[in-house]
């Protein structure tokens, strides 16, 4: 964005002088984070990828040697229908919640700009409760809401709204409307931070383009989808790209839903997937470089958007 | 998403290109209209407030309800006639108090060590140019994209090898190193956003480099490490899977494993005690969240703008 | 006969020992006089099954018997346990020394080389008193290393009320309690409280029709699911669930007493230490539950009484009258721990435990004791009748190494949901026997 940080694309000579000195110096800068990460993030991941060529399991955990394998954990997977199944849900489900997410958070942020203090001040705090909240205590709530018996959700379709069909009905017993409670759990935690980046983004928008816009008599919509939305966009094109990534991995609101009573193989996406494979290490392991890969398969050409625009 | 996809005009649309489209609309009629739209905005706003806030109100309003009044047919809307012994309960339990400081000593050590080390990375990516740069940040997406459902045996292994296990400084450590990625992603942003001449132009005025960068430059960048700091807080806060591994003994329980011991601490749990736990556990988070709200707000500006 | 078997694999025990027991080479040299060296061990319990009681008596007889040692008590929650135990049990420095586990989590663990080879010790613990199916889940290659530790098998409880309604008597046979609560049941109130989640209950009617879940076929496991006694019992499952109960699918064997209390079941399985959580509307004083003043306790054992009286509890039926059930054991293991600095002092931990007197102290809080000998000591009222009668009829899962597997994927929790939602027995059981065999082979 070449209005608000004319800083970064000046080269190093420009600020520092005495460059050899100071391009060592650039890497004391990154040594503390990247020793940091090497050590207690690249250790354990590199292991998870080693081990994935290996049979490792509970055995091996207590002493036993753990032979290598090849491929045959990839394999196995690879050639197993329901992994399959497991993958294609669990891509369908990263885009429609990264989706809603990103629809609902943009409209919450435009909302948040074009309306008086105190009720931004309202959204905002309701926002951050959402977001604030203990995922444990959040996801526990959630679960009562949607409680068959005793959810507040049933009791208010059947009593208030008179849809008697409604009482004591089950919301995770098919996977599709589970999915739905799932994304409409999901989507609640995940748009207030991309409201209130997507917001932060706005308010960067020179009020004074806009004026001249304004002038000029562009209608509001033309101003937003002319001005707006392309001065906003390297905000958009990140904060969608971590939600893809992270609507890809979702693991905790799924797990809590199914113990609530869900069946789990028709319900399982690969967060779960992977952590029922814990005590065959070695299986998890290949799944999440398989994960990997398809999150650079989904994200790759994004990405290269990206670096090709300089946005990284 | 259609935003992204849909190849959008120039950024760089200036006031003169604008000027040559077509006048649609008095900007006089605009005004006005646009003064009842932002009053009935408004209403929205406040109705998807209600709408977003009601899990976390069903939250505080089963927490001052006895037993008998939560699991029934018709759910009790209001505390009306409410109990504060849950609260009570969870207040006068020295394992609750254990669990708080631990977690807070967690949250402050993963704070200072993250966001000083990502402060540092952050500096380099975003104000030099150097060999490894690119490749440094997308080590640092890439490392995002990995799950971490089966990762605690190694994590658990690893620091068992250093002696780290059921201590502070071992679930920190691996906490720092997993909140780092993000973390520097979003400083590096906010450090692009304060220009470099604002600091030059102290160092004109007879400042040295360092007090020209801390005088200067730090209290410009204060919102984004606000920012980053709210997102280290929420994760080291709410994280329970490696914490569940790490943190066997009871003594050095983060909050996460005292509240799921809360659910199984007697053979029917009593909901109403979790509740008010959940409640309390989520004070601080909120706390620190009004505090710095208005700092985040603004900081996430700069920090969303250059990603 | 056990005994025997155990001597003839003597030899392989030992060594699959020295192959697994790596690491604890130089712990616990014995000092000149053969006592183990003064150490502090660590011994993990889970959840609050163990009352505080029984944890001082093991903490003060484990330090009087051996001087200068400390015990550590370490609760665990249920919850979260496996990864637990699947890290602490392999870190030679953090490993509890002592450690109970679930029964059906045992062979998991016992299988892996997770736990020291006690079978040298099976008489002294009490030998074939101790609980069978038990000792059979700590059980492995021969070997014994996971001792049975308590159980707590589920009993029937009934509203007295709701029966004198109905006109109906208790059951004596299996076939009896499904017409009594067919019976019993209305749109409002549910016969029998049958979670559509709820195995636990559910294998009762398979174990008691002669079926199981999976049977060792040579080296390998096999579903039995869809054999013909476990589809006689799935078929009564079935009936039940679709003709005696309101109990949604989704829910789980959790907190039946809930729709009890609330009127909305007359009778729900769990074991007996439920009678605790009832607390039916006329019989409740609103006493603050916090209140310790003599007035509240007197109100609290008068609401107590009153739910008693109001409530029955029996044992499940088997199939003839006269017989019971053999339904699902619940209940933990106890063994040491293989990398475990200080077996010695481990050893005399469980020794302890397997005393008459502490056997006598699970006993009389409600825990049916590991070595059924000391059965007796639960007291002669209806429910200690009812969950002894129960306990002795009552079988485990499968002792299979990836039964934790089984669990984990939560493979009988969506079986026993497909039933309840109507789906064709013979077809789910060959479904879920094709994923029991995936899961345990």
């Amino acid at each position: 964005m070449a209005a608000t940080a004319p800083a970064l694309q000046q080269d190093d000579t420009v600020v520092f002088p005495r460059r050899r000195r100071r391009k060592l110096g650039v890497y004391g800068l990154l040594v503390p984070a990247a020793v940091l990460m090497g050590v207690a993030l690249g250790y354990p991941l590199v292991r998870q990828f080693v081990i994935s060529f290996q049979e490792y399991g509970l055995r091996q955990q207590f002493g036993q040697p753990a032979e290598w394998v090849g491929l045959k954990n990839y394999t196995d997977l690879l050639t197993d229908p329901y992994v399959w199944t497991v993958i294609g849900r669990s891509i369908a489900f990263c885009l429609v919640n990264a989706a809603v997410t990103m629809l609902i958070g943009i409209a919450f942020a435009v909302l948040m700009s074009r309306i008086g203090t105190a009720s931004r001040i309202t959204l905002q705090v309701a926002l951050l409760l959402a977001w604030g909240t203990p995922v444990l205590a959040s996801m526990t709530v959630w679960q009562w809401l949607f409680d068959s018996q005793y959810g507040v959700v049933n009791w208010v379709l059947s009593n208030v709204f008179g849809l008697e069909d409604m009482a004591g009905h089950s919301w995770i017993i098919e996977p599709l409307s589970f999915y739905f409670v799932a994304t409409v759990i999901v989507v609640w935690m995940s748009v207030p931070f991309v409201a209130f980046s997507i917001y932060a983004g706005l308010l960067q928008v020179p009020e004074e383009t806009m004026e001249a816009a304004q002038l000029d008599g562009a209608s509001s919509r033309q101003r937003f989808w002319n001005i707006t939305i392309p001065m906003i966009r390297p905000v958009l094109s990140i904060v969608m790209l971590l939600q893809v990534i992270w609507d890809f991995k979702v693991f905790t609101q799924i797990y809590v839903l199914q113990r609530a009573g869900a069946p789990t193989r028709e319900t399982n996406l690969l967060g779960t997937l992977i952590y029922s494979y814990a005590s065959e290490f070695s299986l998890a392991g290949a799944l999440a470089t398989i994960m990997l890969v398809i999150t650079l398969a989904l994200t790759g050409f994004y990405i290269r958007q990206m670096l090709k625009e300089d946005e990284l | 998403m259609s935003a992204v996809d849909v190849p959008a005009p120039a950024p760089q649309a200036t006031p003169q290109e604008i000027r040559l489209r077509k006048v649609t609309k008095s900007s006089e009629a605009g005004r006005a209209q646009s003064k009842r739209g932002r009053r009935s905005l408004g209403v929205v706003a406040v109705v998807l407030a209600v709408m977003w806030v009601f899990p976390i109100y069903w939250m505080i309003n089963s927490a001052f309800l006895p037993l008998n009044k939560l699991q029934t047919p018709d759910p009790t809307f209001f505390p009306v006639g409410g109990t504060l012994s849950n609260f009570r309960r969870v207040l006068d339990d020295p394992t609750f108090w254990a669990a708080m400081r631990v977690s807070l000593a967690v949250v402050i050590v993963v704070l200072v060590a993250a966001l000083l080390f990502a402060f540092l990375a952050a500096l380099a990516v975003s104000r030099f140019r150097f060999r490894g740069r690119k490749g440094f940040i997308l080590t640092i997406l890439v490392v995002q994209m990995i799950p971490a459902e089966g990762l605690f045996i190694s994590q658990y292994q690893m620091l068992d090898g250093w002696n780290l296990v059921n201590k502070i400084a071992g679930l920190s450590l691996v906490y720092t190193a997993a909140i780092l990625p993000f973390t520097i992603w979003m400083l590096r942003g906010f450090v692009a956003g304060v220009p470099i001449e604002l600091e030059e132009a102290g160092m004109v005025d007879g400042l040295s480099r360092t007090a020209a960068f801390f005088r200067i430059t730090f209290p410009l960048l204060a919102p984004g490490l606000v920012a980053a700091g709210v997102y280290g807080f929420l994760q080291a806060w709410n994280e329970y899977t490696l914490a569940l591994v790490v943190m066997t003994d009871p003594a050095q329980r983060t909050l996460p494993l005292w509240l799921q011991g809360l659910v199984e601490s007697n053979r029917a749990t009593d909901w109403g005690v979790v509740m008010a736990g959940s409640a309390l556990i989520a004070i601080p988070v909120i706390v620190f969240f009004l505090f710095v709200q208005n700092k985040m707000t603004s900081g996430l500006v700069a920090g969303a703008v250059k990603g | 006969m056990k005994i025997l078997r155990f001597a003839a694999v003597g030899v392989a025990a030992a060594l699959t020992l020295t192959a697994c027991g790596n690491g604890d080479d130089a712990a616990d040299s014995p000092t000149e006089n053969g006592t183990p060296e003064p150490a502090t061990i660590k011994l993990w319990l889970n959840g609050t099954d163990t009352p505080d009681a029984l944890r001082e008596y093991l903490t003060t007889t484990f330090e009087s018997e051996n001087p200068g040692s400390k015990l550590v008590i370490e609760e665990q929650d249920w919850n979260g346990l496996v990864p637990r135990l699947q890290t602490a049990l392999g870190s030679a420095d953090q490993t509890p020394d002592v450690v109970e586990i679930g029964n059906t989590q045992s062979p998991t663990f016992t299988y892996a080389g997770a736990f020291a080879d006690i079978t040298d010790m099976y008489d002294e613990l009490g030998g074939d008193n101790l609980l069978e199916g038990f000792v059979e889940a700590g059980s492995a290659d021969g070997s014994f290393y996971a001792a049975p530790y308590y159980s707590g098998a589920r009993a029937v409880f009934y509203n007295k009320d709701a029966f004198a309604a109905a006109g109906v008597e208790v059951p004596t046979t299996l076939a009896e309690f499904t017409e009594v609560a067919k019976k019993l049941q209305s749109d409002t109130q549910s016969g029998f409280w049958f979670p559509g989640q709820d195995w636990y209950n559910g294998a009762a009617w398979i174990y008691t029709n002669g079926g199981d879940f999976a049977v060792k076929d040579g080296d390998a496991w096999k579903g039995a699911l869809s054999s013909a006694e476990s589809i006689t019992g799935l078929e009564e499952v079935q009936d039940l669930l679709a003709n005696a109960t309101n109990a949604p699918a989704d829910s789980d064997s959790n907190e039946p007493w809930v729709p009890f209390n609330a009127g909305q079941a007359a009778m729900f399985s769990a074991p007996t230490w439920a009678r605790w959580s009832i607390d039916l509307p006329q019989c409740n004083k609103a006493v603050d539950p916090e209140d310790e003043s003599e007035e509240a306790k007197a109100l609290r054992a008068e609401q107590q009484a009153c739910n008693e009286e109001h409530t029955g509890v029996f044992p499940l039926p088997g199939l003839e009258e006269g017989t019971f059930a053999n339904g699902f054991a619940g209940g933990s293991n106890i063994a040491v721990a293989a990398k475990s600095k200080h077996p010695e002092l481990a050893k005399s931990l469980l020794k302890i435990i397997f005393t008459e007197e502490f056997q006598n102290m699970l006993g009389e809080n409600g825990l049916i004791p590991g070595n059924t000998e000391y059965a007796a000591s639960m007291g002669d009222d209806v429910y200690a009748k009812a969950a002894v009668d129960a306990a002795l009829n009552a079988k485990l899962t499968p002792a299979a190494e990836k039964w934790a597997d089984v669990e984990g994927d939560r493979i009988l929790e969506d079986f026993f949901q497909q039933l309840a939602t109507g789906a064709d027995v013979k077809e789910a059981a060959a479904d879920t026997d094709q994923l029991l065999e995936d899961a345990l082979n």
